[in-house]
């Protein structure tokens, strides 16, 4: 559907990471894992929500791009400001399986696991690929519902903290078996990712979302 | 949502549900070929020329039912994925059958066997209609009970389509259909 959605509120996570708090546009409903598009003049976006089906506003979780299309107006937006908005779109859905489902996000990734998650998803692995700590966004929520959690930095080390990216993890730690793989993030990640599946974990589902 | 990059390098892809296959699945072969004829159905509607757009629109609207159709042949059975899926109904064919009936009462009886040409119009749906009967070849190779049954009905129709919308462009261009003098 398409129609107009205000903002409520606008948070910074980290440095280069905010929420989004909209309102949801009368009769809008969604799965957990889609998204919608965002409008401002000829630009267009799109965000996963990462906030839950049943929840009566929508959230986002944007990574501020300098001279970006929508970020840099998206950050500067005020209470009650207006912006088009078009959705639900996507297939990147949570589908209950006998397999272990193992999360796999670099970045703002994390979003549609957090609708997901906010939807009732526990128990699943979670791996959170970002460059250092301060960008590890809702590290208490996901750490509470998935087993385990696993921060990866690929910059700046943290003691007790895994340093390397969530593929290498995944290579090193994860026990031979079959999973339902959700990828969410950059390319590369998914590409490896994707490739690791195929030739450590066959009989694998993947499930992929390309952000940037 | 972007376009993944690389992650099928090795010559796997991944069904709507998330199964990793080879690229030569049945599946991902009949998704291949629905793609491929939903691709000659675009150079068809542009070949259609403006006096017929009422054709290129409804050859616009097979071209989406084919995506349709591609999301099916690309989620494996009794999967969670397959019920996200938008149902399958007996209007897609019964539209096909109701142009085909509009298309044929304008057109004079077949005399004899055609060679596929004429308007270049005409030249691209008969190219679709081959298409179209290889693409139904492969859906058909799966196992009738791992598709919604409409489906196969569905291609079966639509080549008769492409062959009587031929003749149609043919017709409504002034350019003889051309017999077969065999």
């Amino acid at each position: 559907m398409e129609g107009l959605t205000r903002v409520i509120s606008v948070s910074r996570l980290s440095a280069g990471v905010f929420a989004v708090a909209l309102e949801r546009p009368a009769g809008f409903r969604f799965q957990p894992g889609q998204s919608i598009i965002l409008r401002h003049g000829q630009n267009e976006r799109s965000y996963s929500i990462s906030s839950g089906p049943d929840e009566d506003r929508l959230l986002l979780c944007v990574r501020l791009i300098e001279g970006g299309a929508l970020s840099p107006r998206l950050i500067g937006a005020q209470p009650g400001d207006i912006f088009p908005i078009d959705g639900p779109h996507g297939y990147f859905l949570f589908q209950r399986s006998a397999r272990q489902a193992v999360f796999v996000a670099t970045g703002t990734g994390v979003a549609p696991f957090l609708s997901m998650m906010r939807a009732g998803a526990r128990g699943f692995v979670f791996l959170h690929g970002v460059r250092d700590g301060s960008e590890l966004c809702y590290r208490d929520e996901m750490s509470a519902a998935a087993r385990p959690y696993v921060p990866c930095l690929s910059a700046d080390p943290i003691p007790g903290v895994y340093h390397g990216r969530v593929t290498g993890w995944a290579s090193a730690h994860l026990a031979p078996g079959s999973y339902d793989f959700y990828l969410c993030g950059n390319r590369d990640m998914i590409r490896d990712l994707t490739i690791l599946a195929d030739e450590r974990f066959a009989g694998s589902r993947v499930f992929t979302e390309v952000f940037f | 949502m972007k376009t993944n990059v690389g992650s099928g390098d090795r010559g796997m892809t991944s069904l709507l549900s998330g199964e990793r296959v080879s690229k030569n699945h049945e599946r991902i072969e009949a998704c291949g070929d629905l793609d491929e004829l939903g691709s000659v159905m675009g150079a068809f509607a542009a070949a259609v020329p403006d006096a017929l757009s009422p054709l290129r629109r409804e050859i616009q609207s097979i071209q989406a039912e084919l995506l349709h159709i591609g999301a099916w042949v690309g989620t494996a059975t009794d999967s969670a994925a397959a019920a996200t899926l938008t149902g399958f109904t007996d209007g897609p064919l019964e539209g096909l059958e109701a142009s085909i009936d509009r298309m044929e009462e304008e057109l004079p009886p077949l005399a004899s066997f055609i060679l596929a040409g004429g308007h270049p119009a005409a030249a691209w749906a008969h190219v679709a209609r081959t298409v179209c009967r290889r693409a139904e070849r492969r859906v058909v190779s799966i196992a009738a009970d791992a598709i919604p049954p409409q489906i196969i009905p569905y291609l079966n129709r639509l080549s008769t389509y492409l062959f009587v919308a031929a003749r149609f462009c043919n017709k409504a261009c002034g350019t003889p259909d051309i017999p077969w003098k065999g």
